[in-house]
């Protein structure tokens, strides 16, 4: 096990004084990855994800409670606490009461203080037919949240008296966890000969009015997952491409339409789940980003011509190779010896800068497409959809995740800023290319 | 069903107006009929306080015993003068400026600072002990920092009470800056017996008013608050 450090300490005295018990206190490094996310820590912003099912019948709450403490303990590093060492930060186990299940509220995703929640780096919310898992990303990613979700999901419908079988993201609780589940898969795979430097440039920021604290925007588009395809198909593309070329051509647009002293690329920030091509059942972070983007200073791009743009980009940059060289730069830094001595403040101080200066003003907005979801067959008829959200955004700007079940499909933005001009050119594009979108939000209840 | 008649989109039910374009849903054959429930909750969510007891504690004992050593080493050891009362003082200051932040953080804003504004008055009263006479606080030490304790307290309340963007807290901050220069030196000219006149603070009035009327100038026109928020956004 290599991400697991086993710390021998003296454990107290028994109640005779006699004899010393030794103890191995489990605890874990965080990945490549979650190294970043406690750093942007604000007290307007933490890194923190939400996944949504959304089933047939209302929840019961106290049932869901149960099966919340059942299923988390298979996932024994999302019932954690974040420490500060000297040089990094680290995960050890959480034996406080709770996470409680909790009724669902209308900003979520809302600032996650480590001292928190009895130390809790996720919340399980309810309401109505809706369970929410809202996880910090310095846990895990997309896929493993996915997989306790499903898991909670699974055992709350069993103790409902339904016949559930694991398989896929649903783990089986009796099992304990295997090792590779809690590895830090990056550095099996950073194995590169070469860094390649990291995609770099400003790219076109959204000016947009920031709400005030405690306000998370969010409209959701609901579609059907065969009109989509159909749409794709027309354009030779795939629905990842698709979708990243109507975000990109809603945000040409916008630029456009702004009073600007020189016109920027736009790119976006796409997260791409990296098990698809190395092995590994980890379920923490095993993601990089890639950043198609189209430059309006070359010219003005017609839809098709951003389509073949993107379809190319994906192809030349999402391949093993490429991606084991990005996680080899990655990784690089954390492996610079003179880096891991330097104290953990100091750090905090270069990262956040860098983040706030470099890496942010990276990207133009958001986008993550988790795909079809799969779950076992006999759990099918108790879901109707999933919903995910990337979080409020580090700064003014707009996050699109994209998730889809069975034939609906659902495209959910997230911002913390009042115009929603983004959201609006992206969904006309879709009902102009003749997608039938149903829109949900919670903007009206502010 | 109600459909954007501007974006095309389907809305749900219980939207009143296209979250896109803000378009108002008037659906005619729907008008007798209540509203459907919103999919999303209505209750608002608070993130929780964190109270950083042990800090609060660990702060009032490492300060405790630094003020009873000192105090204690004073009467027994060095007794010469008074040296304690500096750094009793300095650990009260301390105290007060640690306590809302860590310990009681639901303390008003107003209270807060009325309490710090005090605990330097009273750190300055110690000093009195361990000079010739206390004609100095009295008639500099206590104006000036009861003035500048009421303009922070104005300070706090102007923020709080209008929207705190980058130019309008200039514009406060200038103000009392303004204020505050002239009062001090009308203050130690009045200490010193000479007369009441405006030398040194007059410059920083002068730049301050300068200031102060190009603040205004460009928060009354709108296309110039526009121009600057544009230039200088970051």
């Amino acid at each position: 096990m290599k991400n697991i450090n086993h710390a021998k300490n003296k454990s107290n005295q028994n109640n005779n004084g006699n004899a010393r018990k030794k103890e191995h206190k489990v605890w874990y490094k965080l990945d490549l990855s979650a190294i970043v996310y406690p750093t942007l820590q604000r007290r307007d912003f933490s890194s923190v994800y939400r996944l949504s099912v959304v089933l047939k019948e209302p929840v019961c709450p106290d049932i869901l409670q149960k099966a919340v403490d059942i299923a988390l303990t298979r996932f024994p590093t999302y019932k954690t606490a974040i420490r500060k060492g000297l040089f990094w930060r680290y995960l050890e186990p959480n034996d406080r009461p709770g996470p409680f299940v909790q009724k669902d509220i209308r900003n979520f995703c809302m600032p996650m203080p480590f001292k928190a929640g009895n130390r809790y780096l996720i919340r399980i919310y309810y309401h109505e037919c809706r369970i929410s898992l809202e996880a910090h990303h310095c846990l895990g990613d997309g896929t493993g949240g996915m997989a306790v979700l499903q898991t909670i999901t699974a055992v709350y419908l069993r103790l409902l008296g339904r016949p559930i079988s694991d398989g896929g993201f649903v783990k089986d609780i009796k099992e304990s966890p295997s090792p590779g589940e809690l590895e830090d898969a990056y550095m099996r795979y950073a194995n590169a000969k070469v860094c390649p430097a990291r995609p770099g440039g400003k790219a076109y920021s959204i000016r947009g009015t920031k709400e005030p604290f405690y306000t998370f925007n969010v409209i959701d588009g609901i579609m059907s997952v065969k009109e989509v395809m159909a749409v794709c198909a027309r354009y030779h593309a795939s629905i990842t491409e698709y979708f990243n070329s109507v975000l990109l051509y809603a945000l040409l647009q916008k630029q456009q339409s702004e009073w600007h002293l020189k016109l920027r690329p736009v790119k976006i920030a796409m997260p791409v789940n990296l098990r698809r091509f190395f092995p590994s059942e980890t379920l923490r972070n095993f993601i990089t980003m890639v950043f198609p983007s189209i430059d309006p200073r070359l010219g003005d791009y017609t839809f098709e011509e951003i389509i073949t743009q993107v379809h190319h980009y994906m192809r030349y940059y999402i391949n093993k190779k490429f991606l084991r060289g990005d996680i080899t730069t990655n990784a690089s830094t954390q492996r610079n010896p003179l880096i891991r001595i330097v104290p953990l403040f100091l750090k905090d101080f270069v990262v956040r800068m860098f983040y706030t200066k470099v890496q942010d003003r990276n990207s133009s907005a958001g986008l993550t497409n988790m795909g079809a979801l799969q779950v076992p067959e006999d759990m099918k008829p108790f879901i109707d959809r999933f919903d995910i959200y990337m979080g409020q955004p580090f700064s003014s700007r707009t996050n699109c995740a994209i998730v889809s079940f069975e034939d609906t499909l659902t495209i959910n933005f997230a911002s913390s800023i009042i115009e929603s001009d983004v959201e609006r050119l992206f969904f006309r594009k879709l009902v102009s290319d003749g997608i039938h979108v149903k829109i949900e939000s919670n903007r009206q209840l502010y | 069903m109600s459909y954007c008649v501007n974006c095309g989109v389907e809305l749900e039910p219980s939207l009143t107006s296209c979250p896109l374009c803000n378009t108002p849903v008037i659906n005619p054959n729907e008008l007798q009929k209540l509203r459907a429930v919103s999919p999303y909750p209505t209750q608002k969510g608070n993130v929780d306080v964190v109270k950083r007891k042990d800090f609060g504690i660990v702060t009032s004992i490492v300060l405790s015993a630094t003020s009873l050593s000192c105090l204690l080493l004073n009467l027994f050891v060095f007794s010469g003068s008074l040296w304690s009362l500096f750094i009793i003082g300095a650990c009260l200051v301390l105290f007060v400026l640690v306590f809302p932040a860590v310990i009681y953080t639901k303390l008003p804003i107003y209270i807060s600072l009325l309490f710090d504004g005090v605990a330097v008055g009273i750190y300055l009263y110690l000093i009195t002990f361990n000079t010739a006479g206390n004609k100095w606080f009295l008639g500099l030490a206590l104006p000036i920092v009861a003035l500048a304790t009421i303009l922070v307290e104005i300070f706090a309340l102007l923020l709080r009470s209008f929207p705190a963007t980058f130019l309008t807290t200039s514009l406060y901050f200038f103000a009392e800056v303004a204020v505050l220069c002239p009062a001090i030196e009308l203050l130690i000219r009045h200490y010193a017996g000479s007369r009441l006149l405006l030398s040194w603070s007059a410059i920083v009035l002068t730049v301050c008013s300068v200031i102060l009327v190009l603040l205004v100038t460009i928060l009354s026109t709108r296309r110039l608050r526009d121009a600057v928020r544009r230039r200088l956004h970051f």
